[in-house]
């Protein structure tokens, strides 16, 4: 009997190995670890992995705020005042995805800075840059659009104001705030629709890019900073 | 050494990629060390700076709907929006000032368009095209002399234009005693709009000292608004906007204290749209004696 068991090890390692054999997952992460980035790259290089971290840092904070928040006029207000006074550690959750998006913004100019030093969106690179310049730009899109959540004095007339701009562009500029706003002025819709372009529409947006972004990273590889003296001599080719 | 064509400096780029990846490092652990490092410091600080927010913040208040105050970082938040209070307060996030700062830059109305619309539509197109526009193939900096311009440059237009948007606009004088000048001085008007007779100094839009307005004019414009300015018909009743409107073309074009080439135009309703609207529109004997 005893004899038609495999060995405890195996044993442990058996759903491990059913889900490489049918994903191939467990080569991919071997991959991700252990492929090689240049001897010299820097601490100048763990900007855009800090920024993984903050996004998905916004994503849970996020999720967690949706659990109590009511995008409504009439009670948006009361449910940022209820997480932030009354809710275990809301005020935490709270503070960490405002804050958290101030931090973002920093990063974003401090990772776009390193990668303009490094000459590092020249060949082959341009494509992460491009992905990156979108994803910059959603960035100010969602705090824009999660500025009104909290639907106090300053949030609804910086709102208004935005709109207002946003609505001097030619032909399309009255069209978009119209958009934006469901109508001439901030509503129950209003709300709703920066709500559903907050949480949905553009993280949505952010996180694809991301991931595609995260993709040429891996696929082409960080570059060595252009100080670097690892240069190809004759006989290394 | 003779010019390289594009395809040979892509090919020899590649190499030196190649060359450099095989006598680099594993990713795991060496760059893993470095990135989990940093990461756990920047949670830290978002931690921090919230505990540091929540730190300072005053008791909740007991009435309804009304600020909860903190210290150097903000409040909690501020009082409930209320369109038809008038409570205004249009900050942007830091993030924003520089649009901000931009906009009062170009506030004229023939210039509105340049600041709103034209150079942020610029800048998006130069942050994406931004591989296309710079062709030099060399990356040390030594050798990239326009590149290296503009990343000194674009940083300190963004960090100038950040500092001066991020300034509350200036206070100005006196409030005339003048109908109206109190509601102006302490309303919404006052955030954006410099004018002598109210004692405000405003800059986000255009200066009323100098710009001489007829009643219809300031009329549809504070109803309506225009541009970036709201318009206040959910805010402030008839009355009140006419007597806004009223006051603003009375004094518009003119030094403090004295009537516009405007005047005339607002003459049917205004004063008698003040008084009807009472309060601090009414001029500022009868606020004190309202209050
Ligand atoms: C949430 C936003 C972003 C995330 C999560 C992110 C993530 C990353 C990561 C992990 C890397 C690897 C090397 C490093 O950390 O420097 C990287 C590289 C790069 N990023 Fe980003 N990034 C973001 C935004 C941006 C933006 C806004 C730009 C520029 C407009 C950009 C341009 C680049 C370029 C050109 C590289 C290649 C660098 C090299 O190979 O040396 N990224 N990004």
């Amino acid at each position: 009997m005893s004899t038609l068991l495999p060995p405890p090890g195996e044993i442990a390692r058996m759903p491990a190995d059913w889900v490489a054999e049918r994903s191939g997952l467990l080569s991919f992460g071997k991959y991700m670890l252990f492929r090689n980035v240049p001897k010299d790259i820097s601490w100048l290089q763990t900007l855009g992995s800090a920024l993984l971290t903050v996004f998905i840092l916004q994503a849970t904070t996020g999720v967690l705020l949706a659990m109590y928040y009511q995008p409504d006029p009439a009670t948006a207000w009361n449910t940022i005042a209820f997480i932030t006074n009354d809710a275990t550690l809301g005020w935490l959750v709270r503070g960490m995805h405002k804050w958290g998006s101030s931090i973002m913004v920093v990063l974003l100019f401090l990772h776009m800075g390193r990668t303009f030093l490094f000459g590092a969106y020249k060949y082959p690179r341009e494509m992460t840059w491009i992905t990156g310049a979108l994803i910059f730009i959603l960035v100010m899109a969602m705090s824009f659009t999660g500025y009104l959540l909290v639907f106090d004095e300053r949030a609804y007339w910086a709102t208004v104001v935005g709109v207002n701009i946003n609505g001097t562009a030619p032909i399309l500029g009255p069209a978009l705030s119209y958009i934006l706003m469901v109508g001439p002025e901030i509503s129950t819709h209003t709300l709703s629709r920066f709500y559903a372009l907050h949480m949905l529409v553009l993280p949505g947006a952010i996180g694809g890019l991301i991931a595609l972004h995260m993709l040429l990273v891996v696929r082409l590889g960080v570059t060595s900073p252009p100080w670097s003296r690892m240069k190809v001599t004759e006989g290394d080719v | 050494m003779p010019r390289l064509t594009a395809r040979e400096r892509r090919d020899r780029y590649q190499r030196e990629y190649a060359f450099q990846k095989r006598h680099g490092k594993s990713f795991f652990p060496h760059a893993v060390f470095h990135d989990t490092i940093v990461s756990l410091i920047v949670v830290g600080i978002i931690m921090g700076m919230s505990v540091l927010w929540w730190a300072q913040f005053e008791p909740v208040p007991t009435e309804a709907g009304v600020e909860r105050a903190g210290g150097i970082l903000g409040p909690a938040y501020e009082g409930r929006a209320d369109p038809g209070v008038e409570e205004y307060d249009p900050k942007p996030e830091w993030y924003f000032f520089f649009l901000f700062e931009l906009l009062r830059i170009f506030k004229t109305p023939e210039l509105l368009l340049v600041g709103s619309v034209i150079i942020p539509t610029l800048w998006m197109v130069l942050l994406i095209g931004w591989p296309f526009i710079d062709r030099n193939p060399d990356r040390r900096l030594s050798r990239r002399p326009i590149a290296l311009a503009v990343g000194v440059c674009v940083p300190i237009v963004l960090l100038t234009l950040t500092f001066y948007g991020s300034k509350a606009p200036g206070a100005g004088g006196e409030a005339s005693t003048a109908p109206g000048a109190a509601a102006f001085a302490g309303g919404a008007c006052s955030t954006c709009h410099a004018f002598a007779d109210a004692g405000t100094a405003g800059n986000v839009g255009p200066s009323l000292t100098d710009n001489a307005v007829s009643y219809e004019t300031a009329y549809d414009l504070i109803a309506n608004g225009k541009g970036g300015m709201p318009a206040f018909s959910g805010t402030y009743s008839e009355d009140e906007m006419k007597c806004l409107a009223g006051y603003v073309a009375t004094h518009s074009g003119a030094p403090a204290g004295e009537e516009g080439p405007e005047a005339a135009t607002a003459a049917e309703v205004y004063p008698a749209a003040c008084e009807t609207a009472g309060g601090l529109f009414a001029g500022a004997g009868a606020a004190a004696a309202g209050d």
